[in-house]
């Protein structure tokens, strides 16, 4: 909790975010009414807090990704808002649109998919700058020479293309692109899950010093819980479209509240043979989100289950300050006055 | 008794109008009921050792010098007809992508079926029986229905128990497995391990040769592993020993770079520099520009593997 109350102010935050996908979409879906959706992200709220780090950690198909496209409006909402400093970015036009738009930049997990192979590197970490015109072209050929230097490549690596580089290298190229126009929040979807652990080490530590040296704020997108772990100050777990857990990193590991999250985290393969687990816990596979089950999403697996988990949605409620648990388990806990 | 044995097994790659070594001077023993860890970063050579094994190399591929044992079978110097009878029998494997060997054509229990009757001697009513069962071992649930559903129809967890459903019908002695569970969710990983240890290793002894760059997977289901960098393992030894009492510079300074439990937030170390590509490998160890104890005799002398008082063996001149 001291992460928290370090006096941090949010600086983003999601209110009843929704964002549904139609399975079936043109005319003839329309006008035969047609409401069958993929609810990849379903009425998610949080915070996040300016200088910090959560962490959105999930399976695949968890929406955490789309969760991550909607606080950027890389995608548009079904429902609800994402609130930047206080505006609503769903509202925003042009201008202000674009000043978000520097100040929030997103990181993507496959280095050998997300720079385009034309384009020299120079050109890729310049590209925003043209974008925004910052400064004469040799302030911003100098930027780039800076900003190369500033993720450990050296300005001859400007010239280089994508293909004649390591993935980590490329990893840091994108890493200098997200920082080219001085952002204030980075959306880092699975930034080190394609590299090596040493690679992955050197790219984790380069985050690290960046988010020291510009204060910035990150979301990281990510199912790896090592890098959670080391890297988050505060972590929410989704299950199928929906925040289940929410808590500070420490808090968290120390002791996860949510049958789902305490299955997640005994699953993780840790480095060290003396502490194995038995992995028979973890039963079934996540269902699919084109139809979750009833009731608590986690229903079907988990292992606490009880008869009204199955009608009853559990809502995402404060069990202790800065804590936050979708599971009946709790539900009473909550509403009863704690005592002192 | 050793079930496969790797000896002085080099592979070499043709590139560039060259042939390079992906896998240089490898030697090690499987046992039986055992899984042996081969762990390594991308580009180190644990994949062309198990396609070595299997003889499945690519045609720009060749092994150049040493052999393979499955027993007393020379796997090196068997035919394309004996491979064929050995692969799925006595030796198997299975993939990080399951489709590699799926195929999306046929129905997935046409195709346990087909591996059973192609090994066994079995009448395709008892080979279907045989299937059914099969599916129900490695969980895929409502497995009678499921026989006749196509590999698309599967997610990628069902898809890798239908792999080894296969890939583990005959009951094989030795099952390669190449990553198997690197593109699956850690839920459906740890299920799939869980499989691996139980149904093959501990109730029909088979020995598994586990490929893997992840050193959670390692410690959490392998009894031995060998570390393997720029294509020679330069540490082997017991699960427990390489974690508590890592001796290769590269084996410290790969799991030290690992975030992880316990270590609170700070810096991870470093491995500086990077992995030489097969073209540049540096003379001398081959870990020696990376390496923070490096010696002037690293960049000459090649230093082979040495088994220390602990019975650990490592291929470094601190240990000489």
């Amino acid at each position: 909790m001291s992460s928290m109350t370090n006096g941090a102010q949010p600086l983003l935050r999601a209110r009843g975010l929704s964002k549904y996908f139609p399975l079936e979409s043109g005319l003839l879906a329309s006008l035969r009414g047609a409401k069958a959706a993929v609810k990849a992200v379903e009425s998610v709220s949080l915070d996040v807090y300016a200088g910090q780090t959560l962490a959105i950690v999930g399976e695949s198909g968890s929406g955490k990704s789309t969760l991550g496209r909607l606080l950027l409006r890389l995608l548009q909402p079904t429902t609800g808002q994402v609130l930047y400093k206080g505006a609503n970015i769903f509202d925003m036009r042009r201008t202000e649109l674009r000043a978000f738009r520097r100040q929030a930049q997103i990181i993507l997990q496959d280095p050998y998919a997300s720079l385009n192979p034309r384009m020299r590197i120079g050109s890729i970490i310049r590209e925003p700058l043209d974008i925004y015109a910052e400064g004469s072209k040799t302030a911003r050929n100098k930027r780039v020479d800076v900003l190369l230097e500033r993720v450990g490549l050296t300005s001859e690596h400007a010239r280089a293309y994508p293909s004649e580089l390591s993935g980590g290298q490329r990893q840091r190229v994108g890493i200098a692109a997200a920082l080219a126009l001085s952002p204030q929040i980075i959306i880092a979807d699975e930034p080190t899950s394609s590299l090596d652990v040493s690679v992955q080490a050197q790219t984790l530590n380069l985050l690290s010093e960046l988010q020291r040296d510009f204060n910035l704020t990150y979301v990281f997108i990510t199912h790896d819980l090592g890098v959670v772990q080391h890297f988050s100050d505060r972590v929410a777990v989704m299950y199928l479209g929906k925040i289940v857990e929410e808590a500070a990193t420490e808090e968290l590991f120390a002791a996860p509240q949510h049958p789902y999250t305490q299955v997640l985290f005994s699953a993780i393969p840790t480095p060290d043979p003396s502490r194995r687990v038995d992995w028979e816990l973890p039963q079934g596979e996540p269902p699919s989100p084109l139809d979750p089950p009833s009731g608590c999403h986690f229903h079907p697996r988990c292992p606490q289950m009880t008869a009204a988990c199955s009608s009853i949605v559990p809502k995402l409620k404060a069990t202790v300050p800065n804590r936050r648990v979708a599971c009946l388990l709790y539900e009473q806990a909550a509403t009863e006055p704690r005592p002192m | 008794m050793s079930l496969l044995s790797v000896r002085n097994l080099t592979t070499e790659f043709f590139s560039g109008g060259a042939w390079l070594e992906a896998v240089s001077d490898v030697s090690f023993d499987l046992r039986r009921g055992e899984i042996l860890g081969l762990v390594g970063e991308s580009g180190c050579g644990k994949s062309t050792v198990a396609y070595s094994v299997m003889r499945l190399l690519a045609s720009n591929a060749q092994i150049s010098a040493g052999e393979v044992w499955l027993e007393d079978v020379n796997l090196t110097a068997a035919d394309e007809g004996e491979l064929q009878d050995l692969r799925g029998s006595r030796l198997s494997m299975i993939f990080q992508d399951p489709m590699t060997a799926l195929d999306s054509l046929f129905t997935v229990g046409h195709q346990v079926i087909e591996t059973l009757q192609e090994h066994l001697d079995l009448n395709v009513i008892e080979a279907r029986e045989r299937a059914l069962a099969l599916l129900r071992q490695v969980g895929i649930p409502a497995a009678e229905e499921r026989l006749n559903a196509y590999p698309y129809q599967f997610s990628g967890g069902m898809s890798q128990r239908i792999a080894l459903a296969i890939a583990i019908s005959c009951h094989p002695q030795v099952l390669i497995a190449d990553e198997p569970t690197t593109a699956l969710d850690v839920t459906i990983q740890a299920q799939i391990l869980h499989l691996i240890r139980r149904l093959l290793v501990e109730e029909q002894g088979t020995g598994v040769l586990l490929i893997t760059h992840d050193l959670g997977v390692v410690a959490q289901v392998c009894d031995r592993v060998a570390v393997m960098y720029a294509g020679k393992i330069v540490e082997f030894g017991d699960v427990a020993s390489i974690f508590s009492n890592p001796l290769h510079p590269y084996t410290q300074a790969l799991l030290n770079s690992l975030p992880s439990q316990g270590i609170a937030r700070g810096e991870l170390e470093n491995i500086q520099g990077r992995v030489p590509s097969l073209a540049d490998r540096p003379a001398g160890c081959r870990f020696h520009p990376r390496c923070s104890h490096a010696l002037g005799v690293c960049r000459q002398e090649t230093p082979q593997l040495r088994t220390t008082a602990d019975g650990q063996e490592v291929a470094c001149v601190l240990y000489d």
